[in-house]
């Protein structure tokens, strides 16, 4: 099998679980893991992206001489990279608010189960009243 | 000095709100009029865009670089995003508002104004995060436990669909070599499949929108005008620009607002809660915005100025239970931007939201328009209930000791203004006899909506008659997946 399909099918997989989860675990800190794991197989599929026209970085360490004419080299490419590096940060900002906003929830609900939330038992909140600090 | 070029004022503008976000934050008590100078730069920069004085595409750094579009697509989107935030900003002018509420509108205001002209995926990845985020943050601002789980819910939904959304940009990459959106209507069909979940769940539309009633009734009253007005518009605008260009989309999509319209009708006819009414609402209204990409900018304009009043004015509700509705005499305020509000969405000439229904059906082929009118009836039937309550008479309240709150929040009074403004000067701009029977079946459509109003009224009494409860955590990530798969299979 080729090593771009068989990595292709493992970064699917992981997507699937990751979504799998996110669906069938009752409790939010393993949802927002199951969503990290979907925003890791998203991250290798970028670089996978880009490791098809090569594999060395593509990083100029010395200009070439003018009209010598470097050797070929095959670097990936650099574009998915800079694209997921942006992701990435956005990604790892969003998991810290969630886990944030978790460890918050879990003075309700040490357990963090998903039903304590749900069933609308939380009271209300309005600008006015300003919530409790 | 030479002259400043349109160019850079075009991206002058879109720094300025995130420059003064950051102002805002050392200098707080700056923050009103900051924020207020973003919403007026934005607004200006509509009237430009419709005036032709600005260039209609920006390339910036290269080949490789960023491409904007301040086209006439993204004009009444600007225009909206200015009005509903310098609404909120003037609406809360008086009262205290917690920490940081104005620097994350700042942010806010400043993601969705990028993510209107925003037309490459990866911008629009990281417009529609920095809206997702914000927008998060403004859910979080009462920080009750309540809030704790709604923000929870809407980040983490929206950050998988966007996490889907990447997969498919990725494919777009591997398939054409560009990130553009004309790309992605070349690709094929998965990948603009990954692509429409991501943008219809931040739309708010059919299935996967299911997140939106409940976050959009249980936020503060401000944040749901935000959210309400144009958050939902950050994810309709692509979509519109997507559909211009593929016409696999351009198949795809009216069926789905009008199952997206569809659905969000049946549940507000029967919901008990007036908040949760007009969130359900939205949902309708969303799916009408995105059946014609000619009409949907105008369409969009009208129902997020009226829908942003009427969520401003719920804070001052007497209460929310719709069942004792008739039977609780609303302040002058309140009442008026009500009736105004709804009759705009109804579709009453002269109001903007006539304006925008009648485009819409002009747009639309023969049998599609017939539809609009059908769900038009059943938007009145749901509107008709909040008609019900009387007008109180002002009477001066003995003892108060806190100064009584203005019956008009300028904010609310500003969104009502431009409803009718906008909608005379519409009325203006295309006077001629056509518009007589127009009029007449917009009178039509109110007549036969208030009286299913009349016939559904003792229904909603019957015990059996309940729709199901959709929106538990499980039922909104199944319903991402089935979207997804069903698009997956269909668009060809």
């Amino acid at each position: 099998m080729d090593a771009f399909r068989l990595l292709e099918l493992l970064i699917l997989v992981a997507v699937l679980v990751g979504f799998v989860g996110l669906l069938l675990r009752r409790n939010l800190f393993l949802k927002v893991l199951a969503m990290d794991v979907m925003g890791s197989a998203v991250v290798a599929l970028f670089v996978l992206v880009a490791a098809r026209s090569g594999l060395q970085s593509p990083i100029l360490t010395a200009r070439p001489a003018a009209g010598t004419g470097t050797a070929f080299v095959a670097v990936a490419d650099p574009i998915p990279q800079a694209v997921i590096l942006t992701a990435i940060v956005i990604g790892l900002s969003i998991q810290a608010l969630l886990l944030v906003v978790i460890t918050r929830l879990s003075r309700v609900d040490p357990s963090l189960d998903l039903g304590s939330f749900e069933r609308g038992g939380l009271q209300r909140g309005s600008l006015e009243a300003g919530g409790r600090r | 000095m030479p002259p400043l070029s349109g160019q850079t004022l075009l991206i002058g503008w879109l720094l300025l709100p995130f420059i003064s976000a950051f102002l805002a934050a050392l200098l707080p008590p700056l923050a009103r009029w900051l924020a207020l100078a973003c919403c007026l730069a934005t607004g200006a920069v509509a009237g430009g865009i419709h005036a032709g004085a600005l260039p209609a595409s920006l390339h910036l750094l290269g080949p490789y670089g960023v491409v904007l579009q301040p086209d006439a697509l993204a004009a009444p989107f600007l225009l909206l995003n200015a009005l509903v935030c310098g609404a909120v900003v003037l609406d809360g002018w008086r009262r205290p508002m917690p920490g940081p509420f104005l620097l994350l509108l700042m942010v806010l205001h400043g993601g969705l104004a990028s993510a209107f002209v925003a037309v490459d995926l990866i911008s629009l990845y990281v417009t529609l995060e920095v809206v997702g985020i914000s927008a998060f943050l403004l859910i979080l601002i009462t920080r009750s436990d309540r809030s704790l789980w709604l923000a929870l819910r809407y980040l983490l939904i929206g950050n998988t669909v966007m996490t889907l959304y990447l997969i498919g940009a990725a494919v777009v990459y591997l398939e054409q070599g560009s990130f553009r959106l004309e790309a992605a209507a070349a690709a094929g069909a998965a990948a603009l499949a990954l692509l429409l979940v991501g943008l219809l769940t931040k739309a708010g539309l059919f299935l996967s929108g299911l997140w939106l009633p409940r976050t959009h009734a249980e936020a503060p009253a401000e944040v749901s005008a935000l959210l309400s007005g144009v958050v939902v518009a950050a994810g309709v605008v692509p979509l519109l620009r997507l559909a211009a260009v593929s016409p696999a989309l351009a198949d795809v999509l009216p069926l789905i607002g009008v199952a997206s319209a569809g659905l969000g009708l049946l549940f507000a006819l029967l919901e008990a809660d007036a908040k949760r009414l007009l969130a359900w609402s939205t949902l309708s209204q969303m799916g009408l915005v995105v059946l014609a990409p000619a009409a949907g900018g105008l369409y969009a304009l009208g129902h997020g100025l009226a829908k942003a009043a009427l969520f401003l004015v719920a804070r001052r509700f007497p209460g929310r239970d719709l069942a004792g509705w008739a039977g609780r005499p609303l302040p002058a305020g309140v009442w008026g931007t009500l009736w105004i509000g709804s009759l705009s969405i109804v579709g009453v000439p002269p109001l903007l939201g006539f304006f925008a229904k009648s485009g819409l059906e002009k747009a639309l082929p023969g049998p599609t328009a017939w539809l609009v009118s059908l769900l038009a009836v059943g938007t009145t039937a749901v509107y008709a209930r909040l008609w019900g309550a009387p007008l109180r008479r002002a009477t001066p309240q003995p003892g108060a000791a806190a100064e009584p709150e203005p019956a008009w929040s300028p904010g609310v009074l500003l969104l009502l203004a431009a409803l009718v403004l906008l909608g005379v000067g519409e009325a203006f701009r295309q006077w001629s006899p056509a518009l007589a029977p127009a009029a007449a079946k917009a009178a039509l459509v109110l007549a036969v909506g208030v009286g299913l109003h009349r016939l559904l009224q003792p229904l909603r009494r019957v015990a059996w008659l309940r729709l199901p409860d959709l929106e538990g955590f499980p039922d909104l990530v199944g319903g991402i997946g089935v979207v997804g798969a069903g698009l997956l299979v269909w668009v060809r």
